[in-house]
């Protein structure tokens, strides 16, 4: 019954320079529905970002460059695309909130003319409607309609984000990438926030990717998650599959990382070691440096990818004897 | 709660000129600045006399209640050519920093938008900021001829190549703001990404180059005329007059002191509105 709305397949981003080529984006693959919201969960430098601007084709280039792989939007390939039909689809059917609202608005230009531009980007109409437009869109997000010819400087950062999320859902887009919208936001904020937009997100019934490394924000909005580490998704499945059956090490360190309020202990629980150079990423599983369980043969080869359920997905040795 | 948000508005033009404001000697510049537009403007209604009124009776008369600035070897009020003059020097300080605001412009946003340009360019203007700028614009005024419009393309060329430096310099940092990133991700074309976000926000360090500049601008376009490259005879331009003078400047000192200091007041004038903006629009000392 649901429609699939994008599908990527083995999607590999580099960053090639003189000195080195980092390796951000290492084959990651996800599907996604209709009205389902995905979060991509993983530390900094997971490459999280990079896949988002990657489904965008907003890769800086040079240095950045999308080595293979496939990105499917509703059955168009969107890596054959010209950059013209590209920009057609930016804004207008897919679009992005940037994760810093202080920096992602133009200081120049009112609210209002920028949401509006974004409206007269992609709809033939006057100027006079994409104002209203703009107004109607403001009071959505829950700002004062007479607000539209304010300066983003006289904005706190909550609003400037309304601002950013109402640009995004102007040209009612039906994908929506969220990269770390409340990172920048402080926590009563950041719930304000998290709310508006999964009350838009059902009301334009737009399909969303989330990206955070705060597994509290996931559990709220997302349907689904996939774990991103090294460029690679290590484990994925539904809210329920991983929030209660996570399986890979680096899962049950993530999770385990989470402050715990009922144990008062002294210290926190870190996954032990660093995230791997991703201009140097070890053989086999890149984890296994790190991974408590790591055995001879996670040192080479590629990791299985086994399902552990018809949508539990985990990339781990470990359980390659159980299925 | 209405009322705070509508008394709480305030445009970004009114909060330059509250800033600018506080300068006092900013102030001063603008009005001095102000006055000699004015003068310019309405040159034949201010002026007593003619600028090429002559009159051999009254030759080299020293200032007096008739010739406040006294008069020059042909009997021509010195006054009234100081009054007519303003608007050449205005129009060529205006025009040639106008030209080079355009031309330096354009290719330091292209240098700085397009990186594959950029060595290209930016090497070019080295190469023609090796060359001193007075020499380069006597080089433009010899082979384009005389006269008043090539002197200011002359002038405007010369400083082509520093506005394009500075101009790169501040597109280069917009560039990599997120909201330039934004506008891509709104399917902004290149165009307008340049025209909309990039131009508004880069011009700051520009309006204060070219107000500082155009006082470099009357400076060598009086050096231009002094040297006989610029306006021919009888306009009288500031720097055509100071050198005119020079043959008097034993019997008629004010023949040379006058538009000297008039030169000089103008570009006083200039240089202190050119400091007052820069400090009212670094945004790093907004409070």
């Amino acid at each position: 019954m649901a429609e699939k709305i994008l599908d990527v397949k083995d999607l590999e981003i580099r960053y090639v320079t003189d000195e080195e080529t980092v390796k951000a984006v290492n084959g990651i693959s996800f599907t996604l529905e209709k009205g389902e919201s995905i979060g991509l969960v993983g530390e900094t430098g997971a490459g999280k970002t990079t896949t988002a601007l990657g489904i965008l084709r907003l890769v800086p280039d040079p240095p950045g460059e999308i080595v293979g792989g496939s990105i499917e939007f509703k059955g168009r390939q969107l890596l054959d695309l010209t950059e013209k039909e590209m920009r057609q689809i930016r804004g207008g059917q897919i679009s992005m909130i940037f994760q810093d609202p202080m920096t992602s608005l133009n200081p120049v230009m009112t609210v209002g003319e920028q949401i509006a531009e974004v409206v007269l980007l992609h709809n033939k109409i006057s100027k006079a409607e994409a104002r209203k437009k703009a107004m109607e869109m403001l009071e959505q997000v829950g700002i004062p309609g007479e607000r539209c010819d304010e300066y983003p400087h006289q904005f706190s950062g909550g609003m400037k984000q309304r601002v950013v999320i109402a640009i995004a859902l102007a040209c009612s887009p039906e994908l929506l990438i969220a990269d770390e919208p409340t990172t920048a936001l402080d926590v009563t904020i950041q719930a304000q926030v998290l709310e508006l937009m999964r009350k838009l997100k059902q009301e334009y019934n737009t399909s969303l990717i989330l990206i955070t490394h705060d597994l509290g924000v996931v559990a709220k909005i997302c349907d689904k998650v996939a774990v991103v580490y090294a460029g690679e998704v290590i484990e994925s499945g539904t809210l329920k599959d991983i929030y209660t059956d996570k399986r890979h090490p680096y899962t049950i360190g993530l999770f385990d990382s989470l402050p715990d309020i009922e144990n008062d202990s002294e210290s926190l629980k870190v996954i032990q070691g660093m995230v791997p150079d991703p201009s140097n990423l070890p053989d086999g599983c890149k984890f296994h440096p790190r991974c408590p369980h790591a055995t001879e043969a996670c040192k080479t080869g590629v990791m299985p990818s086994i399902q552990v359920s018809e949508t539990h997905m985990v990339r781990c040795n470990r359980f390659s004897a159980e299925v | 709660m209405k009322k705070s948000v509508t008394e709480k508005k305030h445009t970004m033009l009114g909060e330059i000129w509250r800033r600018f404001k506080k300068n006092r000697q900013a102030v001063i510049g603008l009005i001095v600045l102000i006055l000699f537009i004015l003068i310019a403007v309405f040159a034949p209604v201010v002026a007593p006399y003619g600028y090429d009124d002559q009159d051999a009776s009254r030759a080299m008369m020293r200032p007096c209640t008739d010739y406040p600035f006294g008069t020059d070897n042909l009997g021509r009020d010195v006054m009234s050519r100081l009054i007519y003059g303003s608007r050449y020097s205005l129009s060529i300080g205006f025009l040639a920093v106008g030209i080079s605001v355009i031309t330096g412009g354009f290719l330091g946003i292209i240098a700085a938008y397009y990186p594959k340009l950029d060595n290209i360019i930016m090497r070019t203007m080295d190469l023609f900021m090796a060359i001193p700028q007075m020499l380069l614009a006597m080089c433009i005024v010899s082979a384009l001829g005389p006269n008043l419009f090539n002197l200011m393309l002359a002038v405007g060329l010369s400083s082509t190549p520093k506005f394009a430096r500075v101009v790169r310099a501040s597109v280069l940092s917009t560039r990599e703001q997120e909201f330039v990133e934004a506008a891509r991700a709104i399917g902004a074309s290149n165009t307008r990404i340049i025209l909309r976000h990039i131009i508004p926000n880069s011009m700051a360090p520009l309006i204060v180059q070219a107000t500082l500049a155009m006082a470099g601008a009357v400076i060598s376009a009086s050096a231009l005329s002094f040297l006989g490259f610029g306006v021919a005879p009888p306009m009288p331009e500031w720097g055509a007059m100071l050198s005119a003078g020079r043959k008097y400047i034993r019997q008629a000192p004010y023949l040379t002191v006058i538009p000297g200091l008039a030169i000089m007041a103008i570009v006083y004038a200039l240089n202190v509105v050119g400091d007052g903006l820069r400090d009212c629009l670094d945004p790093r000392l907004k409070k």
